[in-house]
């Protein structure tokens, strides 16, 4: 989005022994925070809403400076403007559905336009303890944007959902962004989350953006996948489409001369499609013809073998793509298994998500 | 069987004060307990001790200071006397004092507690929609700590109904002038009127057995 104005950000907080030190500057439609939980996300978005006070150094959203600690100035939260979705949502207990997207109004029309967009039409008279985990978070999101904001702050809007749910709001997510007009920041420990939404990463770790780009080649890239694994690796493959069988409800991915097949998704025959696989949801196994249900088998050799803590990771090369999968230190021992190893990588339809709405 | 005319006097002068007082501590309460829940500031620590004191202090010896205070000897009484020539001592206006200072740490304990239970989070969430400070409190800061407040309300309303110590030292025991309820209870033993006590303590008892009943209907879930 070329009119979108530019964010900056360059300050300085320190919080007991942690120092979250940022310069970047934000040019994209949704540029996403990448990082571990205590890598200073949080932290983060609360010095650019205006809730934490930076210790140094000036935000500013394009011409207008927000925070300079050089000339002492520091716009509180309230006249920034800022959306703000909370990883717990923080709706207002004693007030219903339409009295918190009400809240920050500003006596405009939008309120209608986002109770639609995010479908919460039927809450309105609801109270938040009467709301389910996805509904709660769509009131969020409603709130934050009724008041008609001029970016958006989104602090892990999805951690606190289980993965069905995630997929149903996503799409609301990606709603959200081609209806209003504005840039929003978004902060998860989630590769998949970001894949499917930002325009721009940035890579946090203990308080410093360490690396930043494109989405899908920075997180896919052979240097990051050591930060991958601190975030909880997921293997992210764009892959053709092969086939896409709505009746049998499959869809066929194409790696190398192996198949990949995933529960069926209206993707585009011919085209990629990126998916994620979670390292632990990937079984190792020594024989190919084994009497289970899981549906793909991809043979492969184990090119590193890692020792992590409680677990082996194993990198594994499959058609010229690079797989993570986490074992067992037990079950590195009884398969025997050693770089250079061929294996088989068993893998549920089930546990391969797409990452496109 | 009849209640007679003094006993009269005295529960309503009890009622009288004990709503005078609260209407003057109650938002003074609102803000000390704000100041002392949601504020760090350089004197909290002080504040917040003076506040209690009366709370630990024998009444009597609240009412002893009070009457060095108040009285036409003392700095605030003499300042008074001097400039508008009243006496605040042993009047009307002593009870309410008396009773208000007793009561006050009972209030702000109970806004206290209430509005240390709103989470700093949503207040944050509300500035970041837009709301000043003083919005955030009266929309989410005090409806939220309800519970407490009214509880606090509650408490330090009765406890001013039924303030002894301090008063009959700042403000003496004056049957239809400052005799309140509890006053009137001692009198009326020292005196030996058995059937006067029992209708006071009677009438005492179901008034404080309401307050307390409210407290806890409004305070638990």
């Amino acid at each position: 989005m070329a009119d979108s104005p530019k964010i900056k950000l360059d300050f300085r907080k320190s919080l007991g022994n942690f120092i979250l030190d940022i310069n970047c500057r934000l040019e994209t439609k949704v540029s996403a925070f990448l990082g571990v939980s205590g890598s200073g996300k949080s932290t983060l978005l609360n010095c650019v809403s205006g809730t934490l006070t930076p210790d140094e150094g000036e935000i500013a959203f394009g011409d207008e400076i927000l925070f300079a600690s050089a000339s002492k100035i520091n716009l509180p939260p309230e006249k920034r403007r800022f959306g703000y979705v909370f990883q717990e949502g923080y709706l207002f207990p004693h007030l219903t559905v339409a009295q918190n997207i009400r809240y920050g109004q500003q006596r405009s029309r939008k309120a209608s336009i986002v109770v639609d967009i995010l479908e919460i039409s039927g809450l309105l008279q609801r109270y938040p303890k009467q709301l389910s985990g996805g509904q709660r978070q769509r009131v969020a999101i409603a709130r934050a944007l009724a008041m008609e904001p001029r970016m958006l702050l989104m602090d892990e809007p999805l951690a606190s959902l289980d993965s069905s749910l995630k997929a149903r709001i996503i799409p609301y997510l990606h709603h959200v962004k081609d209806a209003f007009d504005i840039p929003i920041l978004y902060v998860t420990h989630a590769f998949s989350e970001i894949l499917a939404l930002a325009d721009e990463a940035f890579l946090l770790s203990d308080g410093k953006i360490i690396a930043n780009g494109e989405p899908h080649q920075l997180l896919t890239a052979p240097s990051v996948m050591p930060i991958a694994q601190l975030t909880g690796v997921e293997n992210i493959l764009s892959l053709p489409v092969t086939l896409s069988d709505k009746a049998r409800g499959v869809t066929s991915l194409e790696i190398g001369s192996q198949q990949l097949v995933i529960p069926y998704t209206d993707a585009e025959i011919g085209g990629l499609l990126p998916v994620a696989i979670r390292a632990e949801d990937i079984i190792i196994s020594l024989a190919p013809d084994l009497p289970i249900s899981a549906r793909n088998m991809l043979h492969g050799t184990i090119q590193v073998l890692d020792v992590v803590g409680e677990r082996t990771v194993l990198s594994i090369l499959v058609e010229g793509h690079l797989l993570s999968v986490k074992i067992t230190h037990e079950a590195r021992q009884q398969l025997q298994l050693q770089e250079g190893s061929a294996v088989y990588c068993v893998i549920k339809a089930n546990a391969i998500n797409p990452l496109r709405a | 069987m009849r209640i007679t005319p003094a006993e009269v006097a005295a529960l309503s002068l009890s009622i009288k004060v004990a709503l005078l007082s609260l209407v003057i501590t109650f938002p003074l309460g609102l803000l000390v307990g704000w100041l002392l829940a949601k504020r760090t500031f350089p004197g909290k620590v002080l504040l917040n001790t003076l506040v209690m004191c009366p709370l630990v202090l024998p009444p009597i010896v609240s009412g002893y200071l009070l009457l060095i205070l108040l009285g036409r000897q003392g700095i605030i009484g003499g300042f008074i006397y001097q400039v508008f020539g009243i006496e605040i001592v042993f009047s009307e206006v002593a009870v309410v004092i008396a009773v208000s200072i007793i009561s006050f740490p009972l209030l702000v304990r109970g806004i206290m507690t209430g509005m240390e239970s709103v989470p700093v989070e949503l207040e944050n969430a509300a500035r970041t929609l837009g709301a000043s400070p003083m919005k955030v409190f009266w929309t989410i800061t005090v409806p939220m700590a309800y519970r407490g407040i009214i509880g606090g309300t509650i408490l330090g309303f009765s406890k001013s109904l039924g303030e002894f110590g301090a008063t009959i030292m700042v403000a003496g025991n004056i049957p239809g002038k400052t005799q309140t309820m509890a006053l009137a209870i001692f009198s009326a033993v020292h005196l030996g009127e058995d059937v006067s006590v029992y209708r006071l303590v009677f009438i005492s008892t179901v008034v404080a057995f309401v307050a307390l009943w409210l407290t806890e209907r409004f305070t638990l879930r």
